[in-house]
C-alpha cells in the first residue's frame, strides 16, 4: 500500500515539469507556424541532432557548467537571498584561478587542487563581500551584486591586458592569461560511445556537489538551520538560529559553488582565461534552478535540458530556423514550470481529499463520535 | 424560535482535508443583532467552518444564505462584498506598514485617482473612538503587541463596512480589562444591528457575551443553546469534550533553595529612546513558578526575548543555574536547559510549511533526538513526534502533514509538548495554553505541575488571570516596563491583580 503511494506520489512529482514542457512545445508550435515553419520538422531535427553522439557530449559539457551555477543559486534561494551576483564570483574566480595555474608547476592533482581551491575562495570571498553588507550593514544583496558583477567586469578587463596579466593567445588575436600547463588541467573521459568528444572530467564533480547540497540540506543541523531561517526568519531566530552568521554561510557556500562554474571549461578545454571566456552562465543558472526547484534531482534534470536546447538549437541555423526559438522555449518552461505546479499541488490536494471523503464514507467512520482519524490514507 | 430570516445561514456544511474531515453536516444559524458563539475543542473545525463562511475554503458540500440569499464565495473579496468581515485566529496584517496603511490595505481610499489617507485617518479614528478601539494610527505593526494588533485587525473589519463579523478566538490574546472592553464594543455593534459570530475556548466569557451558542464536536453541530442562562459553564464543557471544568491550582509547594534563574537590574531602551524594560529584578527557584501579569505590551514581550538571548538588554544580568548567561547565544541558553513557548505561535515557534516532525526539531536542533553531532537524527525526530503527538493529544492524520495543517489549540499542543521535552531547568512560558480548548488545558497544566514537582523552574506570561493566580507560587505585575507589585496568589482576587495591572495600585 505505502509503495504504490510511493509510486503515486513520484508520478504526481514527475508532471508538472512534463506538463510544463508539452506546454511550452504547444506555444513555440504556434510562434513556429506564425512565422511559417512546420513545428513538428523542427522539434525532429533537433531530436535528431540533439541524439548523436558527439552532441550528447557537448550537453553532458554544458549541463555540467549549468549544475554548478544552478546550485550556487539554489543555496541563497533556500534562504530568500537572491545571489544574482553568480555570474561575477565565477567570472572572477576563473580568472584568478587561470592566473595562479597559470604560474606555478606543480604535481598533477596538487596543481589541479591548488586551481580548484583558488577559484571557490574567490568565488566565496567575492560573494562574501555581498554577505557582509547585508548581514551587517542591511543593504539588499540583489543590489550588491548586480554591483559586484560589474565590478568584477572592470577588474578583468583592467587586469587582462598585455603588460599585466595576458598574454597573445598564440594563432589570434585574442588575449588571455599564461595557459595552464598539462599538470594543471584536467583530462575528459569518452564515456559516450560511437564518437571521440569527451565528457569534462569535472562532470565527476558536479555530481559531488550536487550529493553535498542534498546533504548538506537535508541531513545536517546546519542545513536544518538554513531552511528554517528561509520559512520563518522569526522563528528560527527563537530557535536559536544566528541570522547574521547565517545570511553569511549561505552566501560564503553559495560564492563558493559558484567558483566552480569556470572550472570544467577553464581546466578541460581552454586552459586560459581569454577575451572569450563564456559569461552570463549565472543568470542560466537562476532559470535553472527555478525549474528544478532548488531540489538537487530537480536541477540536475533542468540542467541537462537546458543543455539539450542550447546545443540541440545549432541545427537550426543550418535549416533555416532563427535558433533563437530556443530561447523563447527556454523562457516559456520556467513560466510555465511555476505554473504547473501549483496546477500539481490543486489536484493532488483534491485527489487525497477525495480518497478520505471515501474512507470515511465506509458504515464505521460514520457519526459525530467517529474518530476523524480513522479515515487518513496519508 | 425566532421567525425573521437569519442573517447568516450555514447548511449541511462538509468539508474534507488531506486525512481529515474537519466539517461534516455543520448547520449554522445566525440573527443580525445577535452575538452568536461556536465553541468546540481543538481541531473541531470552527476555524475551518469560519474560513468557508469568509470565502477562503470552498465547501465540498453544503450552502450558505447570506440574508436568505444563497451565495457563493470564490474568495474573500465576494465574502467582504457581502459584508463579512472576518478577524482571524492568527493575524493577517503586514509587519513593517503602519496601522493606518494595513487598515486601508485593499480598500484603499482615492480621491480623483490619488491615495486619501487624510479621509481615512479621519473614518477609522471615528470609528475607533465610537466602539472604544484606541490604536495609534501611524505606529508600525511589528511594534505592536498582540492586542493592539488585534484591535486593528477589527477596525480594518469595520472599516470596510463589514455587517458580520467573524471573530475567531479573539480574547485569546486580551487580559480581562480588554476583554471587557471588547465585549462593549460587541454590544455597541449588535445594537445597531451587526452580526457577530464570535470563537472562544473561555466559556465565562462565551456566556456572558453570548445570545446564542452552538457547539460542535468533531466536525459537526452537536447542539445550538438559544437561552446561555440555562447552561453552566461546566455544562457547555461537557457538551464540547464530554469532560468536566478544569481548575488551575497547585497541589503543595515543591519550591527548592537552588536558585534556577536571575534577572538583574534588566534595562532596555529601544533605539527611539523609549524604554520599554527598566530594572526589572527577579529569581525563579528550582520546582517554583513566578507568574507575571501584566496588561499586554508593557515589557512581557521584551522580557521574555532578554531572558532568552533573543534581545539584548541594554544593561542587567541574566543568570542561569548561578553562571552569567548574559552574553550567551540563544541556542547556547537553549542547550543549557532553558525551554521556551514563545507569545506568537505562528511567528515564532513554528515553521509552517514544514512537516510536524521538522517542527519537533525546532529550537532543539541540536540536541537529542533530534541530532547526532553534526548531523540530523530523523528517525529520533520523528518517533518522538510520535510521542509527543500521542501524549499531548495532537489531533493530526500523521507526523507528515505541515504544521499549517494544524488546528490553532493543535499547534499550540505540539509546542508545548516540545519544549517540555528533554528535561529542561527553566521553562519560559508565554501564554502556553491560548488557543487550547479546556481539556487540553487541564492537560498541559498537568504537565507543568508534574515538571515542577520535579524541579523545574517556570517564568509564566499569561492573559489569563485565573491561569496566574491558580499556576503560580508567586505573582508579580509588570507595568510600563517596570515589576511594580508583588502577590501572594493564594490571597489575591482578579479584580486586586486588575488594577494593580493598569496602574490603579501604584499610589498605594
Ligand atoms: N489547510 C489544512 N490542511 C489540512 N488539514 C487542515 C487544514 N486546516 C485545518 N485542517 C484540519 O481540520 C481540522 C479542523 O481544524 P480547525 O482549524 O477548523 O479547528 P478549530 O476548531 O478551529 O480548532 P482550534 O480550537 O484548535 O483552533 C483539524 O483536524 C485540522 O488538522
Ligand atoms: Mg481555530
Amino acid at each position: 500500500m505505502r509503495r504504490r503511494f510511493d509510486l503515486r506520489s513520484v508520478l504526481i512529482a514527475l508532471a508538472a515539469p512534463v506538463l510544463a514542457i508539452l506546454f511550452s512545445v504547444v506555444v513555440i508550435s504556434v510562434v513556429l507556424l506564425a512565422v511559417g515553419d512546420n513545428p513538428f520538422d523542427v522539434f525532429s531535427k533537433m531530436i535528431e541532432y540533439g541524439t548523436q553522439p558527439r552532441t550528447e557530449v557537448l550537453i553532458l559539457n554544458s549541463a555540467t557548467i549549468y549544475y554548478f551555477s544552478a546550485v550556487a543559486v539554489a543555496i541563497g534561494f533556500k534562504m530568500n537571498l537572491f545571489n544574482i551576483g553568480v555570474d561575477g564570483q565565477y567570472r572572477l574566480a576563473a580568472f584568478a584561478a587561470a592566473v595562479v595555474g597559470g604560474s606555478i608547476n606543480l604535481p598533477a592533482p596538487l596543481h589541479v587542487l591548488v586551481i580548484l581551491v583558488t577559484a571557490v575562495l574567490v568565488g566565496a570571498m567575492w560573494a562574501g563581500i555581498a554577505a557582509v553588507l547585508r548581514a551587517y550593514r542591511g543593504v539588499s544583496e540583489v543590489i550588491s551584486t548586480i554591483m559586484l558583477n560589474f565590478i568584477a567586469t572592470g577588474v578583468i578587463a583592467y587586469l587582462l591586458q598585455p603588460g599585466r596579466l595576458a598574454v597573445e593567445v598564440q594563432g589570434s588575436n585574442n588575449i588571455g592569461t599564461e595557459p595552464i600547463p598539462p599538470s594543471g588541467q584536467v583530462p575528459g573521459m569518452a564515456i559516450i560511445p560511437g564518437t571521440e568528444s569527451k565528457v569534462y572530467g569535472l562532470a565527476i564533480l558536479a555530481v559531488l556537489v550536487g550529493f553535498g547540497y542534498w546533504f548538506l540540506l537535508n541531513r545536517t543541523r546546519f542545513g536544518f538551520d538554513l531552511r528554517a531561517t528561509g520559512m520563518s526568519e522569526s522563528a528560527a531566530v527563537s530557535s536559536g538560529v544566528d541570522i547574521k552568521r547565517m545570511i553569511v554561510a549561505a552566501m560564503l557556500l553559495s560564492g563558493a559553488v559558484a567558483g566552480l562554474v569556470g572550472m570544467p571549461q577553464l581546466l578541460g578545454s581552454s586552459y586560459s582565461y581569454s577575451l572569450d571566456f563564456p559569461a552570463g552562465l549565472g543568470f542560466t543558472g537562476i532559470a535553472i534552478a527555478l525549474l528544478g526547484r532548488n531540489n538537487a534531482v530537480g536541477i540536475a534534470f533542468g540542467a541537462l535540458l537546458w543543455g539539450f536546447l542550447d546545443n540541440s538549437a545549432q541545427i537550426l541555423d543550418l535549416e533555416g530556423v532563427p535558433k533563437e526559438i530556443v530561447t523563447i522555449m527556454q523562457g516559456t518552461i520556467v513560466l510555465s514550470v511555476v505554473i504547473a505546479y501549483e496546477l500539481v499541488r490543486r489536484y493532488r490536494l483534491r485527489e487525497q481529499q477525495r480518497l478520505t471523503g471515501q474512507a470515511t464514507a465506509e458504515p464505521t467512520g460514520i457519526g459525530p463520535g467517529a474518530d476523524e482519524r480513522e479515515g487518513a490514507p496519508a | 424560535m425566532t421567525t425573521t430570516t437569519p442573517s447568516v445561514e450555514l447548511s449541511g456544511i462538509t468539508k474534507r482535508f488531506p486525512g481529515v474531515v474537519a466539517n461534516r453536516d455543520v448547520n449554522i444559524k445566525a440573527q443580525a443583532g445577535h452575538v452568536h458563539a461556536i465553541v468546540g475543542e481543538n481541531g473541531a473545525g470552527k476555524s475551518t467552518l469560519m474560513n468557508i463562511l469568509y470565502g477562503l475554503l470552498r465547501p465540498d458540500e453544503g450552502t450558505i444564505h447570506v440574508d436568505g440569499r444563497e451565495v457563493s464565495f470564490a474568495s474573500p473579496s465576494d465574502a467582504i462584498a457581502a459584508g463579512i468581515g472576518m478577524v482571524h485566529q492568527h493575524f493577517k496584517l503586514a509587519d513593517n506598514f503602519t496601522v493606518l496603511e494595513n487598515v486601508v490595505l485593499g480598500a484603499e481610499p482615492t480621491r480623483g485617482g490619488r491615495l486619501d489617507f487624510e479621509a481615512a485617518r479621519q473614518r477609522i479614528t471615528e470609528i475607533s473612538q465610537r466602539y472604544g478601539l484606541e490604536v495609534e494610527t501611524d505606529a508600525l505593526v511589528e511594534e505592536l503587541g498582540v492586542g493592539d494588533r488585534q484591535r486593528v485587525e477589527i477596525l480594518k473589519v469595520l472599516y470596510r463596512g463589514a455587517r458580520i463579523l467573524i471573530l475567531d478566538e479573539p480574547t485569546a490574546v486580551l487580559v480581562p480589562q480588554e476583554v471587557d472592553e471588547l465585549f462593549d464594543a460587541l454590544r455597541e455593534l449588535k445594537g445597531e444591528g451587526l452580526t457577530v459570530i464570535f470563537i472562544s475556548h473561555k466559556l465565562d466569557e462565551v456566556l456572558s457575551v453570548a445570545d446564542e451558542i452552538t457547539v460542535i464536536r468533531r466536525g459537526t453541530t452537536v447542539t445550538t443553546v438559544e437561552d446561555p442562562r440555562s447552561v453552566t459553564a461546566r455544562q457547555l464543557a461537557e457538551l464540547m469534550v464530554g469532560s468536566e471544568l478544569p481548575v488551575p491550582e497547585l497541589r503543595e509547594s515543591t519550591v527548592q533553595d537552588r536558585v534556577m534563574l536571575t534577572a538583574d537590574g534588566l534595562t532596555l531602551t529601544l533605539p527611539d529612546g523609549r524604554t520599554v524594560l527598566s530594572d526589572v529584578t527577579f529569581s525563579i527557584r528550582s520546582g517554583e513558578i513566578l507568574g507575571i501579569a501584566g496588561v499586554e505590551g508593557n515589557g512581557q514581550a521584551e522580557l521574555v526575548e532578554a531572558v532568552m538571548g533573543v534581545r539584548r538588554p541594554t544593561s542587567g544580568t541574566v543568570h542561569l543555574g548561578g553562571e552569567d548567561v548574559s552574553h550567551w547565544s540563544t541556542r547556547q541558553r537553549r542547550e543549557a536547559g532553558l525551554a521556551y513557548i514563545p507569545e506568537d505561535r505562528t511567528r515564532s515557534a513554528l515553521l509552517l510549511e514544514a512537516p510536524l516532525w521538522e517542527n519537533r526539531m525546532l529550537g532543539h536542533q541540536t540536541m537529542a533526538p533530534n541530532a547526532r553531532g553534526p548531523l540530523l537524527n530523523r528517525g529520533g525526530a520523528r518517533a518522538d513526534t510520535e510521542r509527543i503527538v500521542r501524549e499531548y493529544d495532537v489531533r493530526t492524520p500523521s507526523i507528515d502533514v505541515a504544521a499549517s495543517a494544524l488546528s490553532g489549540g493543535n499547534q499550540q499542543k505540539l509546542i508545548v509538548g516540545r519544549e517540555m521535552t528533554g528535561e529542561p531547568q527553566v521553562l519560559v512560558a508565554a501564554h502556553p495554553t491560548r488557543g487550547v480548548d479546556v481539556g487540553a488545558q487541564a492537560a498541559i497544566w498537568e504537565h507543568i505541575r508534574n515538571a515542577r514537582a520535579a524541579g523545574l523552574a517556570v517564568l509564566l506570561i499569561s492573559a489569563d488571570l485565573d491561569e496566574l493566580i491558580g499556576m503560580s507560587d508567586r505573582l508579580t505585575v509588570i507595568f510600563r516596563g517596570q515589576l511594580v507589585a508583588d502577590f501572594d496568589p493564594r490571597q489575591v482576587t482578579p479584580q486586586q491583580l486588575g488594577s494593580a495591572m493598569t496602574g490603579a495600585g501604584e499610589a498605594a
